[in-house]
């Protein structure tokens, strides 16, 4: 196992200084720099910039240095917990991101929590009621949940919460909390606005883990152990929870690398269309002004989320269920 | 958005030695100061000094239609944390101003001279003061022109342009405590509309606060120690940082606007409280403005109108669009607001401008011939644009001025527009284009398909349904146009760049001018024209970078704005407006699709003194800024 530990762990770090690559060359890719933009600004206000001004400006930023050693200065930095500097903002990027990295977390992984609350009982309902009318209707609401796009959900959702409960439009809390120290009023405003995005993020999740749950727990329900368990007289409920449940809950943890990723991407666009204070709009807007160092954090946070995903996941599943085994396995 | 170039002004006359003035002194003793509610607190502690203490010895008396209550929060959106510079423009507190009707007078100051156009002489109010309450004296100007403007370190690269004259910056003088002149060798007529822009033109600076920074005033360890702190590169980085009057993002910055920013960026939610020293009282004697505080709060700008139309605004025009104003008029009775419909004054809500400075050599001849863009203009179908977009209410035309302008003709406004598709075919066969590809698409000379990509700033929904309804009609002609959204700046980079063929914004700046508004926008003076931006930037940074201008339509037009700097008389003005305008109505040099289409602005019903029928228009008129926010009020028990 501590082997197993080690060797994933080794991959990770591999797989997360790959990314910082590849991130770091995708920002770059487009045209220009943050520095053009800027001097888009600086125009747009009047002054007039001259080319020297302009070199001076790009060697302040440091973005005259070739790439490998701007990459390398960056990839450095963050491995001592400095992100770098957000040019659009003028200040470290830690400072910029502030309180927007731990509410996106608490969004996604309220998300989720939702995802398994809401999947796992309808799942097990529709498999033990195979082609009952309700297995019908929550698999045609599954499908609407699959087929509806993020976007108009959420402005729907927004716009009834807004008439029926009176709750402001977008953000995280009603506007007189922003910027407020915590308290129990703040909270419970953050938890009446949490719900919209909540279900508009998690809606094609929760319709997709329900279709898995159910087809796993109809594999298992077919199965010759169900069979002997119910002929040696075990109650219904019993005989599934004991069972074939344990063996279709695989899917619930797997899934723990697949949704986080999913979850988060979609986070960002809901995020955006719904102006939440988390690291979304400000990730997309970073794109957008190529304001490279912010972008690069934000992206790097949400690989790291997903590397660790699937690492905990693969661990769980691995602590869980005694079929599986790690060191084994590898034929030669 | 530029300062200082620009003059765009519906009526301004400022004639050689006219003396503009505030009411005589003997009505501003007559009243006695009164103290708004929310201070009295302060005041009775000592935390402040009384009002009469506060206001300058000879405030600013305003006639106010309806005078007011104190109290309130006026909540506003801005789709950006950078838009809190709208209240630098909203606040509209200026050293001159336009008023309702577009005449520039004192604000800030107590009067200006003018002679002979090039001498201007400024005098400030006695006993006026900066928001923290020290004096607001000719050292504010002195440490603008001295340490800034003409600073070294500060400004190497010399004044702002508004301030130079054929790049010769004018004679300062320090007169006394609040008087100052300056002196240009030829006269100068961009110089008070730039004081007066939306955004503005700074001649001063909190000399006290700034000093701070400077290295002039402060030993150089120290101030590398809070350069240090600030995590700036050198002072010099950090005086630019602190000083953005404009950016409105240093609550340390002492102001002379009514509201004063409270919150430090990042944030999604900034409270601007009242100035105590503002220079305005009503004729009452109420110091100005009534409402406490102002609060921005930042949206989505795709969600503003959604969220104004639930009453999350008290007063609110920036990122609704005319298409929300059904879905807004529907929230009015439920959240007690009304929707105005206020005049636009653009030259035209949308405009196409072929980029005559394109890299690629193949579209540039093609864009350059005007035959080509004429065709262009002519398979427009305008009046279904209409019909489809704005239910029939804007002015189907070309970009030109309105027919409010004084120097208007119908003819500037309907040649080349009228929709004829055979006549269209016919001009684009003329010039060579006659091969097409197996799906009717016309040939380049070298074989590329005639695929327009028309890029657009991504801000305005209604150009991407525009464009659309244009791809339909253009295709008939043989050509295909797709639409690239991008980003304002993105925009602006590529098209300075060449790498734009042609792109969708706003026609002119002012649509409504006299002949003594500068015609510059007709000519190519600045490198944010989407038709001849390299042109532009050759005469904004005075024959560096850029091209030269090689068509001759385009030089006579360059030739006839320098004409109306130094035009003698309103008739020769009034010539040369008229020269370039039929120039552009026969040139198409930017294709108008459609103008006057009326800017709803959602106002809580509670707040008095918003005019039912205004302008919106950015400058002059800093859109609500010539309507005076200091005084609104709120209505309310």
């Amino acid at each position: 196992m501590l082997n197993y530990l080690i060797r994933r762990l080794a991959t990770m770090s591999v797989t997360m200084l790959v990314i910082s690559a590849v991130v770091f060359i995708i920002i770059q890719l487009p045209p220009g720099d943050y520095l053009t933009t800027y001097i888009e600004e600086l125009k747009a206000q009047g002054e007039i910039v001259d080319s020297k001004k302009v070199e001076f400006l790009r060697s302040q930023y440091g973005l005259d240095k070739p790439m490998s050693e701007q990459y390398f200065v960056w990839v450095t930095g963050m491995l001592q917990g400095d992100f770098g500097y957000s040019f659009e903002f003028n200040l470290p990027v830690s400072d910029v991101v502030g309180d927007r990295l731990w509410l996106s977390m608490v969004l996604n992984f309220a998300t989720i929590i939702f995802v398994y609350l809401v999947a796992f009982p309808i799942g097990v309902y529709s498999a033990t009621h195979q082609y009952s009318w309700a297995d019908h209707g929550l698999t045609f609401l599954g499908f609407l949940g699959l087929a509806t796009p993020n976007f108009l959900l959420a402005l729907i959702l927004l716009y009834f919460s807004n008439v029926y409960f009176g709750t402001s439009i977008g953000g995280l809390m009603e506007p007189e909390f922003i910027d407020q120290p915590w308290t129990v009023a703040k909270m419970q405003s953050v938890l009446a606005h949490l719900w919209v995005p909540v279900v508009v993020i998690g809606t094609s999740g929760t319709a997709g883990m329900i279709r898995r749950l159910r087809a796993n727990l109809l594999d298992e329900l077919q199965k010759q152990y169900v069979v002997t368990g119910r002929a040696k007289g075990l109650s219904e409920g019993r005989l599934l929870v004991k069972y074939p449940m344990r063996m279709a809950l695989n899917p619930f943890i797997a899934d723990i690398g697949s949704l986080l990723p999913q979850v988060i991407s979609g986070s960002v666009i809901v995020s955006a269309v719904m102006s939440l204070p988390t690291t979304g709009p400000m990730l997309l807007s970073a794109l957008q002004s190529q304001d490279m160092y912010l972008a690069g954090s934000f992206l790097m946070f949400l690989a790291m989320l997903t590397v660790v995903g699937m690492f905990v996941s693969d661990v769980l599943l691995a602590v869980l269920d005694p079929r599986i085994r790690l060191d084994g396995g590898v034929r030669k | 958005m530029r300062v200082g170039i620009k003059t765009k002004c519906f009526a301004f006359v400022l004639g050689v030695g006219i003396l503009l003035a505030s009411p005589p002194k003997t009505y501003a003793q007559l009243l006695t100061p009164i103290e708004p509610t929310v201070f009295t607190q302060q005041v009775s502690t000592g935390a402040l000094p009384p009002v009469s203490e506060r206001i300058p010895a000879e405030p600013s008396i305003v006639q106010v239609k309806e005078p007011g209550r104190y109290g309130g929060s006026l909540r506003m959106l801005m789709g950006r944390a950078k838009d809190i510079r709208m209240m630098i423009v909203y606040g509209y507190a200026r050293l001159v101003g336009y008023d309702t009707s577009y005449k520039l007078v004192p604000d800030i100051l107590k009067s200006v001279e003018e002679s002979e156009g090039r001498i201007f002489t400024l005098t400030l109010r006695k006993g006026h003061k900066w928001s923290d309450g020290r004096s607001f004296t000719t050292e504010d100007f002195r440490y603008f022109w001295e340490d800034v403007a003409t600073g070294k370190v500060v400004s190497p690269y010399g004044p702002p342009k508004a301030m130079l004259v054929d790049g010769k910056p004018p004679v300062f003088e320090l007169i006394d405590d609040v008087t100052v002149r300056y002196t240009w060798h030829k006269p100068n007529p961009f110089f008070l509309p730039a004081l007066a822009a939306a955004s503005p033109l700074f001649i001063f600076r909190p000399a006290h606060y700034m000093k701070n920074f400077h290295a002039r005033y402060v030993a150089k360890a120290e101030l590398d120690e809070k350069a240090k702190a600030a995590r700036k590169r050198n002072w010099r980085a950090l005086h630019f940082s602190v000083d953005r009057q404009y950016r409105n993002d240093n609550p340390d910055l002492p102001t002379l606007q009514p509201w004063i920013n409270t919150t430090r960026p990042p944030s999604e939610r900034f409270v601007f409280k009242r100035n105590p020293y503002y220079h305005r009282i009503d004729q009452l004697g109420r110091q100005l403005p009534y409402i406490d505080e102002a609060v921005i709060n930042i949206a989505s700008a795709k969600l503003i109108p959604a969220k104004t139309g639930s009453g999350e605004a008290d007063i609110q025009a920036r990122s609704l669009q005319f298409k929300n104003y059904t879905f807004l008029k529907r929230g009015e009775k439920r959240n007690g607001f009304t929707v105005h419909r206020w005049l636009t004054a653009k030259g035209a809500q949308m405009a196409l401008y072929p980029n005559l400075n394109a890299s690629d050599p193949e579209w540039r001849k093609i864009i350059r011939n005007a035959d080509f863009r004429r065709a262009l203009s002519m398979s427009i179908n305008r009046y279904e644009i209409n019909e489809v977009v704005f239910f029939g209410l804007g002015i189907e035309g070309n970009n030109t001025v309105l027919p409010e302008s004084p120097l208007f003709d119908p003819s500037y406004q309907k040649r080349w527009t009228s929709y004829d598709l055979k006549k269209a075919n016919a001009l684009l066969d003329k010039i060579g284009l006659t091969k097409r590809d197996d799906q009717g698409v016309r040939l380049l000379p070298d074989g590329r398909p005639m695929e327009i990509v028309v890029e657009t700033a991504g801000e305005d929904s209604d150009q991407a349904d525009v464009l659309q309804l244009l791809a339909d009609s253009w295709r008939q002609v043989g050509l295909k146009l797709f639409t690239k959204p991008t980003r304002r700046e993105v925009l602006r980079r590529r098209t300075i760049a060449g790498a734009t063929i042609m792109s969708v914004w706003f026609g002119m700046e002012n649509g409504v001018p006299t002949e003594l508004s500068s015609p510059e926008e007709l000519a190519p003076t600045s490198d944010s024209q989407f038709q001849w931006p390299k042109w532009g930037l050759r005469f904004q940074a005075g024959g560096k970078g850029g091209e030269p201008v090689d068509m001759a339509p385009a030089r006579r037009l360059a030739e006839l704005n320098a004409n109306w700097v130094v035009a003698k008389d309103a008739e020769a003005r009034t010539k040369i407006w008229k020269e370039m305008l039929e120039i552009h109505a026969d040139q198409m040099f930017t294709i108008g699709l459609i103008a006057g289409v009326p800017q709803p602005v959602v106002v809580s019903n509670a707040l008095r003194n918003v005019p039912e029928r205004g302008v919106y228009n950015w400058d002059p008129g800093a859109h609500f800024g010539i309507y005076r926010p200091d005084t609104f009020w709120f209505d309310r028990p």
